[in-house]
């Protein structure tokens, strides 16, 4: 096992314009926030975002014109409305945007951390999204070689970067997602590269007591990043809800259009 | 009595006792239904919801804005991840979902993608979510909108997403909205009971599409207990947020 405990400025490296790019959670749960900033800092441009249903980490790094294209079944920010950046990035054409469905993406993120090129889904057949995605390439209407029905191919997902931001990681990258993990473990084993935010670095003994609670060990991981409230103003559960005021505010100041003035704050700021 | 309670018992009248049922995003009125269900009629139905959690404890339950809020997998009896719940669908043991649609048609197939062409589209919709993979794989498929309306019921959806009624297929597909209930069925989009206070006619109205109007009854209302229920487990009345004040 190697030291991977670097500086986020490190870490950041790693991403190159252009990469394809998922990050961890879903909705207003463990998004790798923390790190959402350091993109931003970093001005890294053109990424190709890619998750199954995220929310604020996607739309602020619309925003702030870091992505080029973004693949998710939904992008949202729930009860509260509509992901203002994606909405009008997407309506004005400044992005690509390629929708997809829970069933379809997550099997695909799977089929890529199990090193098989595609993965057979059912349903799907029948609605308007097979033909968008038979155009991009990425599923196929195949027949069943044993039985001849008519299914649907999704290849599978690798990104380039996996960044996943945790409640335990220890300085070799042993990393413990606690509660929901989504699909955030095949993200991290399908990925070429895997970046780790951490709310705390334990000792290892932590994983010799707990083997179980090792979610992704070390030998997938690139790089770890020490960064309480990583997930902020996400939850990150067992250590913080999410604060619905503070995605409140972001999105009225998205309504006033002063989402740079926020991005500027947030970036100052640091949590 | 407010439309959402009318609502979520109308949703819970759908789970029996022997479904597993889970919800997405989104959802105050399907989370606050499973759990009326099943501290009601259905007690051994499972509950999945995004969260990743099993059969969230009542007693210690609190809706919050975010469905997936780690608040929804207090007291949870298992990590249940959402790829596992997919397993379950393309096995057939996923009995029903709830899914919302900013267009229906009356097949009862749903819009969630977008207004517009999908390559130039007038309004992005955050997305059909888990729509597009569940409808044609669930036995119990529950739509609903608290927006009853032309813009809502309308003949041609912009973009399909989501399947309704698919003949041949063992299929319950129910709608339903802010004014009533409806099961689309091989005779069509039928409607089954108006909520207090509604007319078959405001009904019809507010469609763009007619339906089967037969033996329309009137949408049972919760008891006073299950609306303590409801009111026990959403005690900030987050259920309300999606209707227009």
């Amino acid at each position: 096992m190697q030291n991977r405990l670097v500086d986020v400025e490190k870490a950041v490296e790693l991403i190159n314009d252009g990469d394809s790019v998922t990050l961890s959670g879903v909705s207003m749960v463990r998004a790798p926030m923390g790190f959402v900033r350091e993109i931003i800092k970093a001005g890294k441009k053109d990424l190709y975002l890619i998750d199954r249903e995220p929310g604020m980490d996607f739309d602020i790094l619309i925003a702030a014109k870091a992505v080029k294209k973004v693949r998710v079944a939904m992008l949202g920010f729930e009860l509260f409305g509509l992901a203002l950046n994606f909405r009008r990035a997407v309506e004005n054409k400044e992005i690509e945007w390629l929708e997809d469905t829970c069933g379809a993406i997550t099997n695909a993120l799977r089929a890529g951390a199990s090193g098989m090129p595609f993965v057979v889904v059912k349903g799907i057949l029948g609605t308007d999204l097979v033909e968008i995605h038979e155009k991009e390439g990425t599923w196929k209407i195949i027949n069943d070689p044993f039985t001849g029905e008519k299914i649907l191919a999704v290849k599978a997902i690798n990104p380039d970067v996996a960044v996943i931001h945790v409640q335990k990681a220890d300085k070799y990258g042993n990393a413990s997602i606690e509660g929901s993990r989504f699909e955030d473990v095949y993200k991290a084993k399908g990925a070429k590269k895997v970046i780790i935010t951490a709310e705390e670095i334990v000792d290892t003994e932590y994983f010799m007591k707990y083997p179980e609670r090792n979610t992704i060990p070390y030998f997938y991981v690139d790089a770890v990043v020490h960064m309480p409230k990583g997930a902020y103003p996400t939850a990150c559960p067992n250590y913080y809800d999410p604060d619905y005021d503070e995605i409140r505010k972001y999105l009225a100041m998205c309504r006033e259009g002063k989402v740079d003035e926020y991005i500027k704050e947030w970036i100052e700021k640091e949590v | 009595m407010h439309t959402a309670d009318v609502m979520i018992k109308a949703m819970a009248m759908e789970i029996g006792n022997n479904d597993i049922f889970l919800h997405g995003l989104a959802s105050p009125l399907p989370a606050l239904a499973m759990h009326l269900a099943k501290l009601t009629h259905a007690p051994h139905m499972v509950y999945i919801n995004v969260a990743d959690a099993l059969d969230p404890e009542p007693d210690s339950y609190k809706l919050c804005l975010s469905s997936a809020d780690p608040r929804h997998a207090l007291n949870t009896k298992a990590v249940i991840e959402l790829l596992e719940t997919f397993d379950l669908a393309a096995k057939g043991k996923l009995t029903g979902m709830f899914l919302g649609g900013a267009q229906i048609d009356s097949k009862g197939n749903i819009n969630l993608t977008c207004i517009g062409d999908y390559y130039s589209p007038k309004v992005k919709l955050p997305g059909g979510a888990a729509a597009a993979y569940l409808t044609p794989i669930v036995k119990k498929l529950i739509i609903w909108t608290t927006n009853h309306s032309k813009r809502v019921f309308v003949e041609k959806l912009d973009f399909v997403t989501g399947l309704g009624y698919e003949e041949g297929k063992e299929k319950d597909v129910t709608v339903i909205t802010n004014m009533a209930v409806f099961k689309v069925t091989k005779e069509g989009f039928v409607l089954k009971s108006i909520h207090p206070d509604v007319t078959v006619e405001e009904v019809i109205e507010n469609m763009s599409f007619s339906p089967v109007v037969k033996d329309v009854e009137t949408t049972p209302t919760p008891s006073k207990d299950e609306l303590k229920l409801i009111e026990k487990l959403d005690p900030d009345g987050v259920r309300f947020s999606e209707f227009k004040k």
